[in-house]
């Protein structure tokens, strides 16, 4: 299912590709299988619609940059705009506090207090954790269990019924460590009692924070549920259980979302180790069930700022053969256009695949043959005459007829280029870009 | 339970109601023959009125009649919670129920909206499944294996359904087969003890396949009804841990696996069970935390799309709190139709 909706979103991009203009009936039809993708990861409906309206604006709106063409723009509009849905990670200071943890039965609270005890351990930092988790059975077993494995010390007394009275207690008892996690019972938000109790907890404790428990599975119900958590006591941070699933954790941005926090934690496995920081990157890939979109943006952030470059100086009006030879170096740095294309959402089905091979292959070709030129050939090519052409060819390894070729396609980009020169310029030049590449 | 769902629904009803009344001529059929409203004319014909009489003042209804009302259940449903594709599939079968009906006058309009509202959920939440009579007319002792992934309350239901059977007068034993998780042994402990029913564990790390074959011994040695066998919470993403699940069935020869789930999960509950029915089979299923979801439309959309029969729903932490899930029941609630 999941890579279904990868893929379909991968066409949506890819009928973007090679437009000139942002298309209004492509973009819809890229944000709704956005939005399905999302839904599906379980992103609360609201916030989706939220962020489908935004890229949607944005990309119709907003001019892209020099350089970059349609799919570009729009990939990183998109880009951003979930990157602001995810959020930046919460924030983890390495001192001494007391963390409360909230949460849903069954969330993981009480494993992934020992997971955040073990974190602070090896950070060199002295970690405790107390159970006030009075009402399951074996919940303090289970905890003491867990830290003994560890090391860490856990306190706790499953004779007691007082869930204050032990963290009363607890926080006493371990005055001399430096972070205390006190783990809860889990509750939902209906149980009007036992919010009751956590509110009297987090009194007690005076916790730095308070981080709400989200099971990755958990659907449209987060919004709701984290709402409850943090009219009660505030929630400024959400930990996401259970990722090693194939639930893609969307629930717990609508918690992100209520509680104005961020995502602090995810726990990814059964041993006491799998607990990592945040990273919205690998997150917003997981979501998407696509590949590594930033990596993606990033790289046509480098093409634009050579790309810029070249474009002024071809704008001064002077386009030499030199010029030429920088952007195809430009292109170059980005690595063969076969594994750039393998890169980019669109994979590698249903491309044509042979025009990229031609293409990139004559790009080659041109490089060698600009190598084969003198300096003076390179600044002023009407110099090159059909002695000179024969001399580049065997130098080259060419044939003449290829050097002929690079000087007419150098010739049409100068004409091009002469008629950018004080016009409109923005969407012509794209169209030369186009061209240039040779798309 | 399911409040919200029901007072929308019980409106949405209405509504129906009085549409279908409208587009229905009054009741002397004279003023307005043709109940189409796609050719409603302001003067009857003379043929209008002989159709009318050839067809035994029967009106038909059609899709415009119940095109807003519908729109209305579709958002209510929505607003529930209740997944787009279940939603999509009730509204189908609606319309497919309503329309192109042939009406005599006479007929209650109440009983053809309520059919068709009701035909539509009971068939979108599939059959229940009746334990207690399956324990009756099965051979002893019937084994029960819990599975799910990990925190959906898998030894809690145990617990429940073990409390539930032995209220019902059949004797019960435990199998703690969850020999992983830290403290899981204790939990049930306390629990069978609370109960007075017999736990039959290993220690932590034991082989969870000895433990439960070891409980069904157990009850075949003192004659006691039903085995329930819990286990650990796994993913079904890992291999090893779900062939430790295929032993498992292997050794004890489970007569029902119980697929336990929680109904807050959202599209993710649909993957996992498939891949559970794949790879261990699931006979019936659990949804656990009911209560958590005042509106009730995820334990619809996930009874749903598991496709098997929902046995129990769990509503708290009490061991009372477990319903047995009838779909007639629920239904008949929601719509309030007194059964």
């Amino acid at each position: 299912m999941l890579d279904r909706l990868g893929s379909s979103l991968k066409d949506a991009l890819k009928k973007l590709a090679g437009r000139n203009v942002v298309d209004r009936a492509a973009v819809e039809e890229l944000v709704r299988d956005l939005q399905r993708a999302l839904i599906q990861s379980d992103v609360n409906v609201r916030l989706v619609m939220q962020l489908s309206q935004a890229i949607k604006t944005r990309a119709i709106e907003e001019q892209p940059p020099k350089g970059t063409n349609v799919r570009e723009h729009v990939l990183r509009i998109v880009y951003q705009e979930l990157v602001r849905l995810v959020g930046s990670a919460g924030e983890v200071k390495l001192e001494p506090q007391v963390i409360l943890m909230a949460g849903l039965q069954g969330s993981g609270k009480t494993t992934t207090t020992a997971k955040l005890a073990r974190y602070f351990q090896r950070k060199g930092l002295k970690a405790g954790v107390i159970c006030a988790d009075t009402f399951r059975p074996g919940a303090y077993h289970q905890l003491q269990t867990l830290c003994s494995r560890i090391n860490i010390s856990c306190y706790g007394d499953p004779e007691e019924k007082d869930a204050l009275k032990i963290v009363k207690e607890g926080l006493s008892a371990s005055s001399g460590t430096e972070v205390v996690i006190i783990d809860t019972q889990g509750r939902h938000a209906l149980e009007t009692e036992l919010i009751q109790e956590i509110i009297d907890i987090n009194a007690i404790a005076r916790a730095r924070h308070r981080w709400l428990v989200i099971d990755a599975a958990l659907g449209q119900q987060a919004a709701e549920q984290a709402r409850r958590f943090h009219e009660a006591i505030h929630i400024d941070g959400v930990i996401i259980t259970k990722m090693d699933g194939t639930a893609k954790g969307g629930g717990a941005l609508s918690a992100v979302a209520e509680t104005g926090s961020g995502i602090v934690f995810i726990g990814a496995g059964e041993t006491i180790e799998d607990l990592e920081r945040f990273e919205p990157d690998g997150f917003i890939s997981r979501l998407l069930g696509m590949g590594d979109l930033r990596a993606l943006v990033e790289r046509a952030g480098e093409t634009i700022s050579t790309g810029e470059l070249d474009v002024n100086a071809m704008l001064r009006g002077k386009f030499t053969l030199r010029d030429m030879y920088k952007q195809l170096e430009a292109l170059n740095r980005m690595g063969p256009l076969k594994q750039i294309m393998s890169m980019l959402p669109l994979g590698n089905i249903e491309l044509p695949q042979d025009a990229y091979d031609i293409t990139s292959t004559k790009m080659q070709r041109y490089r060698v043959i600009m190598d084969s030129m003198t300096a003076t050939e390179l600044d002023d090519p009407a110099v090159i005459g059909s002695s000179r052409i024969h001399r580049i060819a065997i130098g080259a390894g060419a044939t003449m007829e290829e050097v002929r070729e690079l000087l007419k396609y150098h010739k049409m980009m100068k004409r091009a280029l002469k008629g950018v020169r004080g016009g409109p310029g923005k969407a012509t030049m794209q169209r030369l870009m186009k061209k240039f590449g040779g798309a | 339970m399911f409040e919200g769902l029901r007072s929308r629904l019980q409106k949405i009803q209405g509504t129906l109601e009085r549409s279908i009344q409208e587009a229905a001529p009054p009741a002397n059929g004279e003023e307005r023959p043709d109940a189409d409203p796609g050719q409603r004319e302001r003067n009857p014909t003379l043929l209008s009125k002989v159709k009318v009489l050839i067809t035994d003042r029967e009106f038909l209804i059609s899709e415009k009649d119940v095109e807003g009302p519908l729109f209305e259940l579709e958002m209510v449903l929505l607003e529930n919670d209740v997944a787009l594709p279940v939603t999509e599939e009730i509204l189908q079968r609606v319309r497919d129920g309503l329309t192109g009906k042939h009406r005599k006058i006479g007929d209650s309009v109440e009983d053809i909206v309520i059919s068709s509202l009701r035909d539509a959920l009971l068939c979108v939440l599939g059959d229940g499944f009746d334990l207690l009579a399956y324990t009756r007319g099965h051979e002893k002792p019937v084994r029960i294996l819990f599975t799910g992934v990990n925190g959906t309350g898998k030894t809690t239901t145990v617990a429940k359904v073990a409390h539930f059977l032995k209220k019902n007068g059949f004797s019960v034993v435990i199998g703690a087969g969850d020999t992983f998780r830290a403290g899981a042994l204790e939990q049930i402990d306390v629990h069978a003890g609370r109960l007075g029913i017999k736990v039959i564990q290993h220690q932590p790390g034991a082989d969870p396949s000895a433990v439960l074959f070891d409980a069904v011994e157990y009850a075949r040695a003192h004659r006691i009804d039903v085995v329930l066998a819990d286990t650990a919470g796994r993913f079904h993403n890992r291999a090893n841990l779900m062939s430790q699940l295929e032993k498992i069935r292997r050794v004890m020869k489970p007569d029902l696996i119980v697929y336990v789930d929680e109904a807050v999960a959202g599209n993710d509950a649909v993957v996992r069970a498939q891949e559970f029915e794949r790879t261990v089979g699931a006979d019936a299923v659990v949804l656990t935390k009911a209560d958590m979801d005042p509106k009730g439309g995820a334990a619809i959309s996930i009874a749903h799309t598991i496709g098997k029969p929902v046995m129990f729903l769990g509503t708290g932490q009490g061991y009372d709190d477990v319903i047995p899930f009838s779909p007639v029941q629920v239904v008949d609630e929601l719509l309030g139709v007194q059964a």
